[in-house]
């Protein structure tokens, strides 16, 4: 078996409150191969937010180890960290989180932008433009560019956040709970979007859901609950 | 790149950012305008008060100085170009047969003097006085009528016997004096009586007024009148023909003026070495003659610069909330910029370059209204003076033909640099804490 592309070795997650220490991961085990689609499941609260944080470094763990291609990541400098993320991976989340002042091609520009300087990005930002004009094409808004988000449906956001997730040409995609907002139908034509891009270009992806049947469409299920993993079934 | 993108999306969106900026604006503009006008006024009544002085002045000088050892001792010096001796006293002047008024009088000015009746006679040597300062510009001043004109060559001359003198512009039309008319001066002297005792005794000289004269410094003209040095002498020091109370003197180069002065300092005390401690006469520069009144303009111009500043700090703090509350609505956004790869270090810069992008253009905004405003102050009083009829700078109170403006780069640069460090020192605080914020209370939420 190749070196899983992330992957986390005993992971603990404690938050103080006060005086209290409450718990939230206590040693989860878990790997992602490339291209791999995976769905995270489990009960309200069970800590899956919180791992895929972690997984995405934007939360540092207790303890445990967050390993990137095999190479701990989890305890890199905070610029090293912010870099990796914008380099490798792309996030999806329940409330889109798009910037209001921007337009839905902006909104996705802004992912080229995070990590060019001004003058690197003036350089490449024609071919910057087209990208995100595909990518936007691609999830069936080439005509709503210069839409505001307040202008969109929330599944036209769903498909702005997923442009820019992938803007970046990410290796792994975290996603929680994308269609959470979105009504059964839309929630159908955002995952299936979502599946074919994330094939075709051979992204992992990690999916938190509540959804039992979005998640048999998936490579392999994992189950949390109380902060551990339950069970993962070894091999598909 | 994202940072300054980020940060004029977010300006633009909301236009009560403008509320920061025309804070700002508002304040570099008072800043540049206001204290260009004062500077202006400055250069102006230090022109004025040059005008009417001589370069350096020797005075503070004993009872029993002499002029000629004096005279001697001061022309060998290289700078001296010139010199002439003044007797300085003090007396009223009336019409022939009425009482001087008492103080003070009504309807003048302390500004322009001869707000009293009191004035100090300048006793002079008028073809020396010519050599040394401005004397003879001052007898042809154009704004004084043909009638009122002295005799250039001699404007002081006796031919008929009868003591003359030399009036100031302003003073000579409100008393409504002619050439020709006799007034009365009235002084007095004190005496060394008997047993060390002091008696006044007073002294009524009757003149001829032979013209006016006009410097450019009205509180000089209001309060000087010019007498023949030979006349005040008879009358104050019969006992003392060499009597000397102050020199005017000329220097040929005035780059050395201090220089000068020093040496001048110790030719005079020198002459006036009687063996002991005690040292006679003072050498002072025209600067320093007139230093407390150019002081306390200057002072003046302190005093608003400060209440300026003080104005500019509390339109920062109009920024400050702008920025606050700005930061407070897009706290939302630093998890997903987060999410995206930024750091900290980058929401902070994104915060901070929405208030020095404010700060950049109010001040450059100011700047350039302020550079406009004073450099057309003239043509603005007069378009505002047409329009409303009222005058916002009246000259005449200032003995001024145009609203003064002097700009000063370096004051400019003062006041961008104030500006930056006052709006860097606002924006930081709101960028700071967007920059503290948790991302992940923001991921979490809605
Ligand atoms: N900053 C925090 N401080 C303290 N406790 C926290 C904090 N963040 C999360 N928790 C707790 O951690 C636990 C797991 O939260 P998490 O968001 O990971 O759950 P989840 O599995 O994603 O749930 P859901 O399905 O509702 O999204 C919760 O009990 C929550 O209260
Ligand atoms: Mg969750």
């Amino acid at each position: 078996m190749s070196t899983p592309v992330l992957a986390a070795h005993a992971v603990t997650k404690h938050y103080r409150l006060g005086k209290r220490e409450i718990p939230v991961l206590r040693g989860v085990d878990l790997t992602l191969q490339a291209g791999e689609r995976l769905a995270l499941l489990g009960a309200s609260g069970a800590g899956k937010s919180t791992l895929l944080h972690v997984l995405g470094l934007l939360d540092q763990p207790t303890s445990g180890q967050v390993c990137f291609d095999g190479r701990p990541v989890h305890d890199l400098p905070i610029a090293e960290r912010a870099r990796l993320r914008h380099a490798h991976t792309g996030f999806v989340f329940q409330f889109y989180h798009l910037i209001p002042e921007l337009t839905a091609l902006q909104n996705v520009l802004l992912a080229r932008m995070m990590a060019s300087s001004m003058t690197g990005y003036w350089r490449q930002r024609g071919a910057a433009r087209a990208a995100a004009k595909a990518l936007l094409e691609q999830v069936g808004l080439g005509d709503r560019l210069h839409h505001r988000p307040a202008e969109l449906s929330g599944g036209e956001r769903q498909r702005v956040a997923i442009a820019r997730a992938l803007l970046a040409e990410p290796r792994v995609i975290l996603a929680d709970e994308p269609t959470g907002n979105l009504d059964s139908h839309t929630a159908a034509g955002v995952v299936d979007l979502m599946f074919s891009i994330q094939q075709q270009r051979g992204i992992a992806l990690l999916l938190v859901t509540h959804n039992e049947d979005l998640a048999r469409r998936c490579d392999r299920i994992v189950r949390m609950q109380d902060g551990v993993v339950l069970a993962e079934p070894t091999g598909t | 790149m994202y940072r300054l993108f980020l940060a004029v999306r977010y300006l633009l969106t909301r236009p009560i950012n403008l509320l920061g900026m025309l804070g700002i604006l508002l304040s570099v503009w008072a800043l540049v305008v206001v204290v260009s006008i004062f500077s202006g006024f400055l250069v102006e009544i230090e022109r004025h008060v040059r005008s009417a002085s001589a370069d350096i002045s020797v005075g503070d000088l004993p009872p029993w100085a002499e002029w000629t050892p004096l005279e001697r001792a001061l022309r060998d010096d290289p700078n001296v170009q010139g010199l002439a001796r003044r007797l300085v006293h003090y007396g009223m002047i009336s019409r022939p047969g009425e009482r001087p008024p008492t103080p003070p009088l009504l309807g003048r000015t302390a500004l322009h003097g001869g707000d009293q009746p009191f004035l100090l006679l300048l006793g002079i040597d008028a073809a020396a006085e010519r050599d040394v300062t401005g004397f003879a510009e001052w007898l042809q001043h154009p704004a004084i009528p043909a009638d009122l004109r002295a005799d250039p060559q001699a404007p002081l001359a006796a031919p008929d016997g009868r003591p003359r003198v030399l009036v100031g512009l302003e003073r000579l039309q409100r008393d409504g004096l002619r050439r020709g008319d006799v007034v009365v001066l009235t002084s007095g002297r004190l005496l060394d009586g008997p047993e060390g005792g002091r008696g006044l005794q007073q002294i009524t000289l009757e003149l001829v007024v032979a013209g006016a004269f006009k410097t450019h410094h009205g509180g000089f003209d209001g309060n000087n009148v010019f007498v023949d040095h030979g006349v005040l002498r008879t009358a104050l020091h019969p006992d003392r023909p060499d009597g000397v109370q102050e020199i005017a003197i000329r220097v040929r180069d005035l780059d050395g003026l201090a220089a000068t002065a020093d040496r001048l300092q110790r030719a005079v005390a020198r002459v006036l070495d009687r063996g002991d401690d005690r040292a006679f006469g003072r050498v002072v520069t025209w600067r320093e003659k007139n230093g407390q009144f150019l002081a306390s303009v200057e002072h003046q111009r302190g005093l608003l610069k400060i209440v300026l500043v003080v104005i500019m700090v509390t339109a920062a703090f109009l920024m400050l909330a702008t920025l606050s509350m700005m930061v407070t609505e897009k706290t939302s956004d630093i998890g997903i910029l987060t999410a995206m790869g930024g750091t900290p270090g980058g929401v902070l810069q994104v915060f901070l370059a929405c208030g020095l992008t404010i700060t950049a253009a109010g001040t450059a905004l100011g700047v350039l209204t302020g550079i406009v405003t004073s450099v057309y102050l003239e043509e603005i009083r007069q378009a505002v003076l047409w329009a409303t009829g009222i005058d916002l700078f009246p000259l005449n109170v200032y003995n001024l033909d145009r609203v003064p403006c002097s700009l000063d780069p370096w004051w400019l640069l003062q006041v961008a640099a104030m500006a930056f460090a006052v709006g860097g020192v606002v924006s930081a605080w709101p960028a700071w804490r967007a920059a503290r914020h948790d991302p992940l209370v923001s991921l979490r939420g809605a």
